[in-house]
């Protein structure tokens, strides 16, 4: 009989409590933001949400750590995005660092061009490749007879002396470096004045030859093209006073007829990259 | 009296923590919903009445203030906590997976009846999948919790339960 009686009044609570429920739906739903129940629920909000600050104060670390949790998957997502886009940025630094070698490049073979004369035509030319056999040096670079080159052109760098073209192509021409042990450049040394004859020796330093065995050489002077001109007769290959390399060693051996004197060259061609082709000497 | 005051510092602690710690906790699309878990607690607990009284109690606080529309958790809660407690009597098992079940169940159950008040009231504007969806995962979320909180309220309700004899 209790326990009826009591199931009766549950009963009859729900029913109560449901019917709260659905005058409070119904009222609200017709009253709208502007309603009593509306600032009711704002008033209420606005004695909780100190409350809400305080714990929120408190819980919001392990609620990230939570929500850190659960966003594993996006974050990883996002961590790829971002190394995608850090490679991107690297490329692109790398590809500003190129440019900007390549621009100082382009200032030196600049430089280079007002001191060989302004009369004298240049074209600035792009190494393509070195030489692919063992017992060449040459290099290609990206212009050819289009470009006005022609054989036995002089090549310079901004650091020195090159080489001269031995090849053309409409495109394309091969340069004959002068460690090639097939170049002969004639040299004058810088402080005295001396001239003699700079072989190629590949990857070993050069080998200058015809110098007199009375010509004082110290280490480290630097050696300059010689430019011969004799007008009519023979005009020398390169123009004069283009830096070949300097002195490494000289060998006192006063026995032979000539001084045996190794230059080592101005430019480090492995790292060649813009070169500067002479068209013209200027004079014709 | 202690009951009184038990419900209510347990539902602003539910409320709380659902607005602060659980607010930044949203799984999938989906939160769990403390008040649910905190009704069906109840009904299982206490019984029917007892769920009844909790689920309203819980669902208009809830409903004023988070700036819900208001008295529809009110009447879900309610006639969740009183439909569990009501299930409760016929269920005769000790396991303590029950409780976990029953607030999986109960919670999508009364998340799918609180869609469709709201849904009928012109309130809510989502898909059924959407809904189905967000029930299933709440759900899944109130089962996790049930472990960690149903404890605690057990030993709170055995506590403040008075040597008198319950009228409801």
């Amino acid at each position: 009989m209790a326990l009826q009686n009591r199931a009766r009044s549950t009963r009859l609570l729900v029913v109560t409590l449901v019917s709260i429920s659905l005058v409070t739906i119904t009222v609200d739903y017709r009253e709208g933001d502007s309603g009593p129940l509306a600032s009711a629920g704002n008033t209420a909000l606005a004695l909780i949400s100190p409350l809400q600050q305080v714990v929120s104060k408190v819980t919001h670390p392990i609620g990230n750590f939570f929500s850190t949790l659960v966003r594993l998957p996006s974050i990883r997502r996002e961590n790829e995005d971002l190394k995608d886009r850090v490679a991107t940025l690297e490329e692109q630094i790398n590809t500003a660092t190129a440019d900007l070698n390549r621009l100082h490049q382009l200032e030196g073979l600049l430089g280079l061009q007002e001191s060989i004369g302004p009369k004298v035509q240049t074209t600035a030319a792009q190494v393509i490749s070195s030489g692919v056999s063992n017992f060449e040096w040459t290099i290609e670079i990206d212009k050819g007879s289009d470009q006005g080159i022609g054989i036995d052109m002089p090549v310079v760098a901004p650091a020195g002396l090159v080489g001269h073209v031995v090849r053309v192509s409409a495109n394309a021409s091969v340069v004959q470096l002068i460690i090639d042990p097939d170049s002969a450049v004639a040299g004058r040394l810088d402080v005295t004045g001396k001239t003699g004859l700079l072989t190629g020796a590949g990857e070993q330093d050069m080998r200058m030859g015809l110098v007199d065995t009375t010509t004082d050489v110290g280490p480290d002077e630097r050696v300059v093209t010689a430019g011969y001109r004799i007008p009519g007769v023979a005009t020398s290959l390169y123009p004069p006073n283009v830096l070949i390399g300097t002195v490494s060693r000289v060998l006192p051996d006063s026995a032979a007829l000539e001084k045996f004197i190794t230059v080592r060259p101005a430019v480090d061609f492995s790292t060649l990259d813009l070169v500067l082709v002479v068209l013209s000497d200027g004079t014709g | 009296m202690r009951r009184t005051l038990l419900l209510s510092v347990v539902i602003v602690t539910a409320l709380l923590l659902q607005t602060t710690v659980f607010a930044d906790v949203r799984l999938l699309g989906a939160r769990p919903e403390l008040m649910f878990l905190l009704t069906i607690s109840f009904a299982i607990l206490e019984g029917p009445a007892s769920g009844a009284i909790t689920g309203f109690a819980g669902g208009m606080a809830q409903d004023f203030l988070l700036d819900q529309p208001k008295g529809i958790t009110a009447l879900t809660l309610t006639l969740l906590g009183y439909a569990v407690g009501l299930l409760r009597q016929y269920i005769v098992s000790p396991s303590p997976v029950l409780p976990v079940l029953l607030v999986a169940g109960g919670t999508f159950v009364g998340e799918l009846f609180y869609g469709l008040v709201a849904f009928l009231l012109g309130q809510l504007d989502v898909t059924a999948l959407y809904l189905f969806r967000v029930a299933a995962l709440s759900a899944v979320y109130n089962a996790i919790l049930t472990p960690l909180v149903y404890p605690v309220l057990r030993r709170a309700a055995e506590g403040s339960r008075s040597r008198k004899v319950m009228r409801w």
